[in-house]
């Protein structure tokens, strides 16, 4: 089965910076990791190429550092790796970027099943496969925990819904957005690692792509973010010490306290 | 009696034992949260002449913080982080409470955040120059992060990185530490020397400490057996490493470093003990940048093979091979990617040198990788606590015996036969790990009843005396406590258990400090006489 794994490159959750005065994302290349969703998209594939004997191929659109995110696809078990990259495709929206995602799929060739995350961490939209798969023409499946079958023709997969799951069957080509219980992603090998440093790689930019560049990026985006922040945290702990009876009293007066400003304020 | 002193009572309970599953007792217990408040207690109980045992975190290995009688002191109140100053050579050093826990430390620092209550403004001044320096880190990670400074201070731990890092000692910058008259000897690194074998200790508010030191030579090896003596030492090195034995550390200032570009780990499997020796052998005589070598034997996988079978918290853990039947963990530390990556090819050569297989490793390159492996590192004896509390439930009087010896670099076949050989003799079920490139292995007997526990226990004694004989150590970093102090005797001889008694005497004459770590009971009364 040929199968293509979209990846993204975003901060590392825990250590997002915003720039105080452009309130944009500080993107720090050490800092940056494969959008978490998307290591288990590309185990997915990955565990799908060893069963069918196929092949898998890593697709991103981003800028040429992510580079080093696609070569340690091709370490954990990928075959090839494509990078759009082109300051054509900067500042694009969901929609932009999805149609410049299927440019790059349909230069990857015929292909079976997509795999994309849930969602990327630093927008959190959860758009780009739906709409990866709408400019395609193909069904997608959403927040699939597991391939329950791997037919020629259809595969039957589990998605996760609010009540419970749902069993669904989709013809091929479709495109699966997976979540984080579908497996465990593997570490990449030394020898995995020897393969994807020496692996051929290649940057496809608009012109190479023929890319309308009405509907690439920052043009092609009919979303623009106006204000981006973070919330102000308002609350502050106290710590009570002392006996039950010491707590108390003390807590009745921080309560006493409390109520007194909030009148007061009235 | 101070208000701050409460008697003892089943709510308590938890503070009577550590993670070496060791029970004791204590009739009054205190939770001081400043100097002043340890001061008060001190004084309070002086005309009782109570013993008083310190403790932080309680994740300690050899019983050093559990009260054997008298007053226990928690110090995990002392939680606060004091203050930032940069040094001439560009470093930064982090002053803190003993008993701020690490994993908060190594968060504050990570995110460059503290909370800056009562700081100086010279600290103020530094936390700028901080905020805007290169990530920094305190490299000892003994793993259990929810140990406090206090304790790892006291003990000297090292942990996995101890490798390149070697132990504590080495990133702690000054110490105050609190005699049993509430007098301070506060030492900052480079500032008090000995005389030969002889320390002059200026008090701080007047007076001077003359401490005899031990004559013993330390073995040439990772070393936490009794006190760091050495000529001319720096004094701060004796308070390291004390066992909470000379008095109580209310301050500790810390050596940060800055955070190399990329941590790289590698788990690489082997089908045999020995090639796995091999490999740590080459490893160590043709790569550099190597932060630790981990081992983690056949013993150790399987027991967390049946965890993941039945614990839901473990079901995250990679899965191991069937036919693996050993793993070595190696980090690299490296100021960029690019010489990472030509360390790690050098690795692949040493693992197909020693009869391995390239293709058979983890390789962990990112945060959540990285993760992956240091749960798996630090499931390991987790797992095999959890395994020994299940087997106490039917025999309440069994623990796990864990060995913690080191010996030069010469013998690290000869000490994994030596622990084979035992282990097989005695019959006896074990699982080994730790810290295989400093020959430094933990070596868990995992007592199936009673009798186990007792063979256990006499195999120990028996390692012990040969490993002194290869020129070793019998605590390389939990201390000594109680659990080790017949170890200790052992690797030094009555002689000079009574010199370090006598060393204690000058800076505890009642003894009140830490009854029962280090030292049997009878080698107070002699030195006390
Ligand atoms: C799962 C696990 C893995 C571990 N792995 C490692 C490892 O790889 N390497 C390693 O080195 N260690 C390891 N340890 C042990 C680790 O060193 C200890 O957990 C830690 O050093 C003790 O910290 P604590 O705060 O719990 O101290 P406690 O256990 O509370 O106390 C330890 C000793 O310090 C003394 N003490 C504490 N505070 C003070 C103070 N303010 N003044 C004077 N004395 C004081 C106590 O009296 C006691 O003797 C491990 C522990 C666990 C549970």
């Amino acid at each position: 089965m040929r199968c293509v794994v979209c990846i993204k490159q975003v901060p590392s959750t825990t250590k997002v910076k915003l720039d105080p005065v452009t309130k944009t994302i500080i993107r720090d290349a050490r800092q940056s990791v494969v959008n978490p969703f998307d290591a288990y998209a590309i185990e997915e594939a990955v565990r799908v190429k060893e069963k069918t004997n196929g092949s898998v191929s890593v697709l991103s659109m981003g800028i040429p550092a992510t580079e080093r995110l696609l070569r340690d696809a091709v370490a954990r078990g990928a075959d090839r790796a494509l990078l759009l990259s082109d300051r054509a495709f900067a500042g694009a929206d969901t929609l932009a970027t999805s149609y410049t995602l299927s440019l790059g799929i349909r230069r990857l060739g015929a292909f079976d099943l997509i795999f994309c995350g849930k969602m990327a961490v630093d927008g959190d939209t959860a758009q780009i496969g739906p709409e990866l798969a709408e400019t395609l023409g193909i069904p997608h499946v959403t927040d699939v925990t597991e391939i329950l079958e791997l037919g020629e023709k259809e595969i039957k997969v589990r998605r996760a819904t609010d009540e419970g799951y749902e069993i669904l069957k989709v013809t091929l080509p479709a495109l699966l957005c997976v979540v984080k219980d579908i497996n465990m992603p593997r570490m990449p090998s030394i020898a995995g690692i020897r393969y994807s440093q020496a692996a051929p790689f290649e940057v496809l930019g608009a012109e190479a792509l023929s890319a309308d560049i009405a509907r690439t990026g920052l043009d092609g985006s009919p979303t623009q973010v106006v204000h981006t922040f973070t919330p102000e945290r308002a609350g502050e702990c106290v710590q009570i010490d002392g006996d039950c009876k010491t707590q108390a009293v003390k807590m009745l007066g921080l309560i006493a306290a409390e109520t007194k400003t909030a009148e007061g304020g009235n | 009696m101070s208000q701050l002193i409460r008697k003892y009572s089943d709510d308590y309970a938890e503070y009577m034992r550590d993670e070496s599953r060791t029970t004791g007792y204590a009739e009054t217990i205190s939770f001081p949260k400043t100097e002043e408040d340890v001061r008060e207690i001190l004084g309070a109980l002086a005309p009782s002449k109570t013993s008083i045992t310190v403790q932080a975190a309680r994740t300690g290995l050899a019983a050093g913080a559990v009260p054997f009688g008298g007053h226990a002191m928690n110090i995990v109140r002392m939680n606060r982080v004091l203050g930032l100053r940069k040094g001439e050579n560009g470093l930064f050093y982090v002053r803190v409470q003993p008993g701020v826990i690490l994993s908060q430390l190594k968060k504050d620092i990570e995110e460059k955040r503290f909370d800056t209550k009562g700081w100086s403004s010279e600290s103020l001044a530094a936390l700028a120059e901080f905020e805007a320096a290169s990530e920094q880190f305190f490299p000892t990670d003994p793993t259990e992060t929810s140990a406090c400074i206090g304790g790892i201070v006291a003990c000297n731990a090292s942990g996995a990185r101890s490798y390149l890092y070697k132990s504590a000692r080495g990133h702690i910058s000054g110490v105050r530490l609190m005699l049993s008259d509430g007098g301070i000897i506060a030492l900052r690194r480079g500032c008090v020397f000995a005389k030969g074998r002889t320390l002059e200790l200026p008090k701080e508010n007047g007076g001077t400490l003359i401490v005899p030191l031990p004559s013993y030579q330390m073995p040439a090896t990772k070393n936490a057996s009794g006190y760091y003596v050495a000529d001319d030492m720096d004094a701060i090195d004796l308070i390291i490493g004390s066992d909470g034995t000379l008095g109580i550390m209310t301050e500790i200032e810390l050596e940060l470093l800055p955070l190399p570009a990329a941590i790289w780990g590698v788990s690489t499997f082997f089908d045999s003990e020995k090639k796995a020796i091999h490999f740590v052998q080459k490893m160590r005589e043709k790569v550099s940048n190597v932060a630790a070598i981990e081992y983690f034997d056949v013993g150790a996988i399987n027991i967390l093979r049946d965890q993941k079978k039945t614990n839901a918290a473990f079901a995250q853990l990679p899965d191991v091979e069937s036919w693996a039947a050993c793993c070595v963990y190696t980090e690299l530390h490296c100021h960029g990617e690019e010489s990472a990556l030509e360390k790690l090819y050098e690795i692949g050569v040493c693992i197909a040198e020693s009869g391995g297989d390239e293709n058979k490793t983890w390789v962990a390159r990112n945060a959540r990788d990285l993760e992956q492996l240091q749960f798996f590192r630090h499931a390991v004896p987790e797992s095999t606590n959890m395994m020994i509390d299940k087997r106490r439930q039917i025999d309440p009087a069994i623990t796990k015996l864990g060995a913690d010896m080191s010996v030069p670099d010469e013998y690290l076949e000869d000490v994994v036969a030596l622990y084979r050989a035992g282990l097989e003799e005695y019959g006896l079920e074990s699982a080994i790990w730790g810290h295989i490139g400093d020959n430094h292995l933990h070596v868990n007997i995992l007592p199936r009843d009673g009798a186990d526990f007792k063979k256990g226990k006499e195999l120990y004694a028996k390692w012990a005396r040969v490993i002194t004989d290869m020129g070793g150590a019998v605590s390389a970093e939990h201390g000594v406590g109680k659990i080790k102090a017949p170890f200790l005797e052992v690797m030094y001889g009555r002689e000079h258990i009574i010199e370090m008694a006598k060393m204690k005497y000058a800076f505890d004459p009642g003894f009140i400090f830490g009854r029962g770590n280090m030292f049997p009971a009878d080698v107070q009364e002699e030195v006390q006489l």
